[in-house]
């Protein structure tokens, strides 16, 4: 709770334009990553099995579905979000865009740990796109949290804003 | 709502809309090359084999019981095998991908073998493909075996017996070694009338090479 207060009243100050191309670079990496399985899915292409990966296992495991929807589409949609968010900071410059955008990223982070875990302790198979989405989606946490660490406004108590 | 930021939004649009294309186009890319494989060994006796030695068209698969992808064609050979009962030899052979990512690729083979001995090797067959998901990752697969064999009449007793025996597993070996000499690296491989195919991705796909096959056999 005293976390949700804090990130309400938090704000963020602006980012350089780097920074935030940056985030949107790996966005767009998730997402192709994400649309590539996505597009396969609805295929229906069969991946044979081979000794070299375990992605058959992975992608035609009941994981992989939710609620009848393919994992790789909501990656795929988590992506668009994260980069429609950026890109839509970068267009207007406020802020609290960018805080929302970032604040979703811990959704993406738990997605992928709990797929890491799927693919280690139950299925004990991996494959490599999975473990891409989950490079992707791990480095916008880290990148969210280094711009929640770098830019945060505190407000003191004469209401002048302060860059920590 | 500027002009310059209708461009921004727009470049946004056409980026996705061009990565989406790019995917869509380059995975309808069909494989430019065909499968490069060696040609398998001539049937024989001690082959697994369906429908007539007659027929136009021989199938050999090269398949392992605990691949998903073998089992989603499974149902697809066996429509092939019905609707097309004059023109089609089906042949299985083993190639279990073991010890990884398999590891129940290679009991399951014997299995089926031990089953063959008492001849039902095709009851144990589709057994072993209709229940993978319960095997799959089973520490000891002998107790379901075991139930599969009675299950379909066999003595189990000799069952039991026949699934560690040494013949068993050299026969199982011996597919999958003759498979590795022809290049075979995933599974399932099929051959049409001794030439690698590159894997159909549907069931009318799937006929239309075996009755293209068909066609060209006898003209």
């Amino acid at each position: 709770m005293k976390h949700l207060r804090k990130l309400l009243t938090t704000r963020l100050a602006a980012i350089p334009t780097s920074f935030a191309v940056g985030i949107l670079i790996v966005a767009v990496l998730g997402f192709v990553d994400a649309a590539y399985l996505t597009i396969e899915h609805y295929k229906g292409v069969i991946p044979p099995c081979s000794v070299v990966s375990g992605c058959e296992t992975v992608l035609t495991s009941s994981y992989s579905l939710i609620l009848g929807m393919p994992v790789s589409l909501l990656g795929a949609l988590y992506y668009l979000v994260i980069a429609i968010g950026i890109f839509a900071y970068m267009d207007t410059k406020k802020t609290e865009i960018l805080k929302w955008t970032l604040f979703l990223t811990i959704f993406g982070l738990l997605m992928s740990l709990w797929f890491l875990v799927v693919q280690a302790f139950i299925l004990k198979a991996w494959c490599i796109y999975c473990l891409g989405s989950a490079v992707t989606s791990i480095a916008l946490f880290v990148l969210a949290n280094i711009v929640f660490k770098k830019y945060m406004i505190t407000e003191t108590v004469d209401n002048t804003a302060v860059l920590q | 709502m500027n002009t310059k930021r209708i461009i921004f939004w727009l470049g946004f649009v056409v980026v996705f809309g061009l990565i989406i294309w790019g995917l869509v186009v380059a995975m309808n890319k069909p494989p430019v090359m065909g499968l490069n494989l060696g040609a398998p060994a001539p049937v024989t006796e001690a082959d697994h084999v369906r429908g007539s030695a007659d027929a136009p068209v021989t199938l050999i698969e090269y398949s392992d019981f605990q691949c998903p992808a073998c089992a989603i064609y499974y149902p697809l050979v066996e429509r092939l095998l019905s609707e097309s009962t004059t023109t089609v030899r089906f042949v299985y052979r083993h190639y279990p991908l073991y010890p990884q990512p398999h590891k129940n690729a290679f009991i399951a083979s014997q299995a089926a073998e031990a089953a063959g001995l008492q001849g039902k090797f095709w009851e144990m067959y589709q057994l072993l493909f209709d229940n993978q998901k319960s095997w799959e990752n089973l520490p000891n697969t002998e107790s379901v075996f075991e139930g599969y064999a009675t299950r379909i009449g066999l003595n189990t007793e000799a069952f039991k017996k026949d699934l560690a025996s040494d013949s068993v597993k050299k026969r199982v070996q011996r597919d999958r070694d003759e498979g590795i000499s022809l290049g075979v690296n995933s599974t399932p491989t099929f051959f049409v009338n001794g030439k690698a195919i590159v894997n159909p991705q549907s069931y009318e796909a799937f006929k239309k090479i075996i009755d293209d096959a068909a066609r060209g056999d006898s003209n």
